[in-house]
């Protein structure tokens, strides 16, 4: 499967304009064509969760996702999400803690912990783990991610902002 | 027109289907959950796809006339795990959904596209047994139900013809009761080693299905009955002798076929005690 298309995806509040096959996937095109590397290519089957980005605001596999299939939904990587109160509270809280080692897994755990925290300010342990336990994190043993997120939800008003 | 040579996206069912049957190579596609994953690993190479994401007769859940409940084949799967509509016996169909995979797969996968798939570590076929599903499919040359027992075949095989698609489910009226399902894997979201689908009804009436021991799911009239009639730890343990009798696992990565087996009675059992227990807690 064949020529490639153009097409032009919204990603991160910008247009922006790519060429892709209809096979290539969401990450592909993110990874290769616009260098926001932040979303990982780790097992390329949907498992690993370390290709996590929001679609519609809502956490996606971007490993699954083919691109020329996307150009409808709003996409968000973590380069476009550092601005957010939720976000910088996630990231001062995963250095406070520790929360990584290699830090492969970290930005598809910051991405899949913001979905949360927008849906659930105040998220149990049992909440987070379930939130997360498709984002595999092959250092950590996963403790000090879960008392990360805790964290920040503690410093974060309750309420979810507009 | 084809946004590229090679994907269509039609926005209705009649459109989806000239184009499936103009184009005999083509695969439809939903969420990706499945079929990206094995283009991504070299195992399919489409000449072309047809996404059925954009059809709105196709995505959603809806009461019909009779009190059964209609469930689109591109509905997602965390749509079925939140919606309340799956209520008394057809609890189990939302409880299953919940288990698959992650958030991000449950945010993308659809009901269809997994059924299609006919995995049998899959967790909605036995869940579609238990409240008695069944499938509709589309076709250009027409559309024809089949009761979910005869639409998966074998190993990653259904009676889906060339062209033809599922376009929904059909629950039939859910009973009062309480459904449950019931899954062991070796970590949260994995395919099920194996998994046990209830749902027991207010009036006795019960009805189980067991997945990942077998090219489909296992399930017997007789355990059926035997289960409606009573479920004492006797009862109980023989229809799961029956349902054992009736499973052929295989070895894989996820566990031996031995141990599948030994696994049914014991999960069974944990399944009617779960189920029991929370229809004591709320009587």
């Amino acid at each position: 499967m064949s020529e490639p298309a153009s097409l032009t995806l919204k990603v991160n509040g910008k247009a922006r304009t790519a060429t892709a096959a209809g096979t290539d996937t969401l990450l592909t095109v993110l990874r290769d064509q616009f260098l926001l590397t932040g979303a990982k290519r780790g097992c390329n089957q949907g498992v690993c969760g370390a290709c996590t980005v929001l679609a519609d605001g809502r956490p996606v596999r971007s490993c699954l996702s083919l691109a020329l299939d996307c150009d409808d939904r709003p996409i968000d990587t973590i380069e476009g999400l550092t601005g957010e109160p939720i976000m910088q509270a996630l990231q001062r809280a995963f250095i406070a803690r520790g929360a990584f080692q290699c830090g492969f897994c970290t930005p598809a755990m910051l991405v899949a912990s913001f979905a949360l925290l927008q849906s659930n300010p105040r998220p149990s342990d049992t909440d987070i783990r379930r939130a997360l336990s498709g984002n595999y994190c092959r250092c950590t043993g996963y403790k000090k991610i879960v008392e990360a997120v805790l964290d920040a939800a503690a410093r974060l008003p309750a309420e979810t902002p507009a | 027109m084809p946004l590229s040579p090679s994907l269509f996206r039609p926005r209705t069912l009649d459109e989806a289907l000239d184009i499936l049957a103009a184009t005999p190579d083509a695969r439809p596609i939903s969420g990706g959950a499945s079929l990206v994953a094995m283009m991504n690993a070299g195992l399919v190479e489409p000449t072309a796809l047809v996404s059925l994401t954009r059809i709105p007769e196709l995505s959603g859940i809806r009461r019909a006339a009779d009190g059964g409940i209609l469930v689109g084949a591109a509905t997602r799967h965390s749509a079925i795990a939140a919606e309340t509509v799956f209520a008394g016996t057809a609890a189990v169909l939302a409880h299953a959904a919940s288990q698959i995979a992650g958030v991000a797969v449950r945010n993308m996968g659809t009901i269809g596209g997994a059924v299609a798939h006919a995995d049998p570590g899959l967790d909605f076929p036995p869940a579609l047994f238990a409240v008695n599903a069944r499938v509709h499919l589309a076709a250009k040359s027409g559309h024809r139900m089949l009761p979910i027992r005869d639409f998966l075949v074998d190993w990653y095989t259904t009676a889906l013809e060339p062209g033809e698609i599922v376009s929904a489910f059909e629950i039939p009226r859910p009973k009062p009761g309480s459904g449950f399902y019931l899954k062991h894997a070796r970590v949260a979201g994995d395919f099920a080693i194996v998994s046990i689908a209830l749902s027991l009804a207010d009036d006795g009436e019960a009805r189980v299905a067991v997945g990942g021991c077998g090219p489909t799911p296992l399930a017997s009239t007789e355990a059926n009955q035997m289960l409606s009639e009573n479920l004492s730890v006797g009862t109980v343990s023989r229809a799961g002798e029956l349902l054992t009798a009736l499973a052929n696992p295989v070895d894989d990565v996820r566990g031996t076929a031995e141990y599948r087996k030994l696994l049914v009675p014991r999960m069974l059992a944990r399944a009617v005690r779960e189920i029991t227990s929370a229809r004591k807690a709320v009587a």
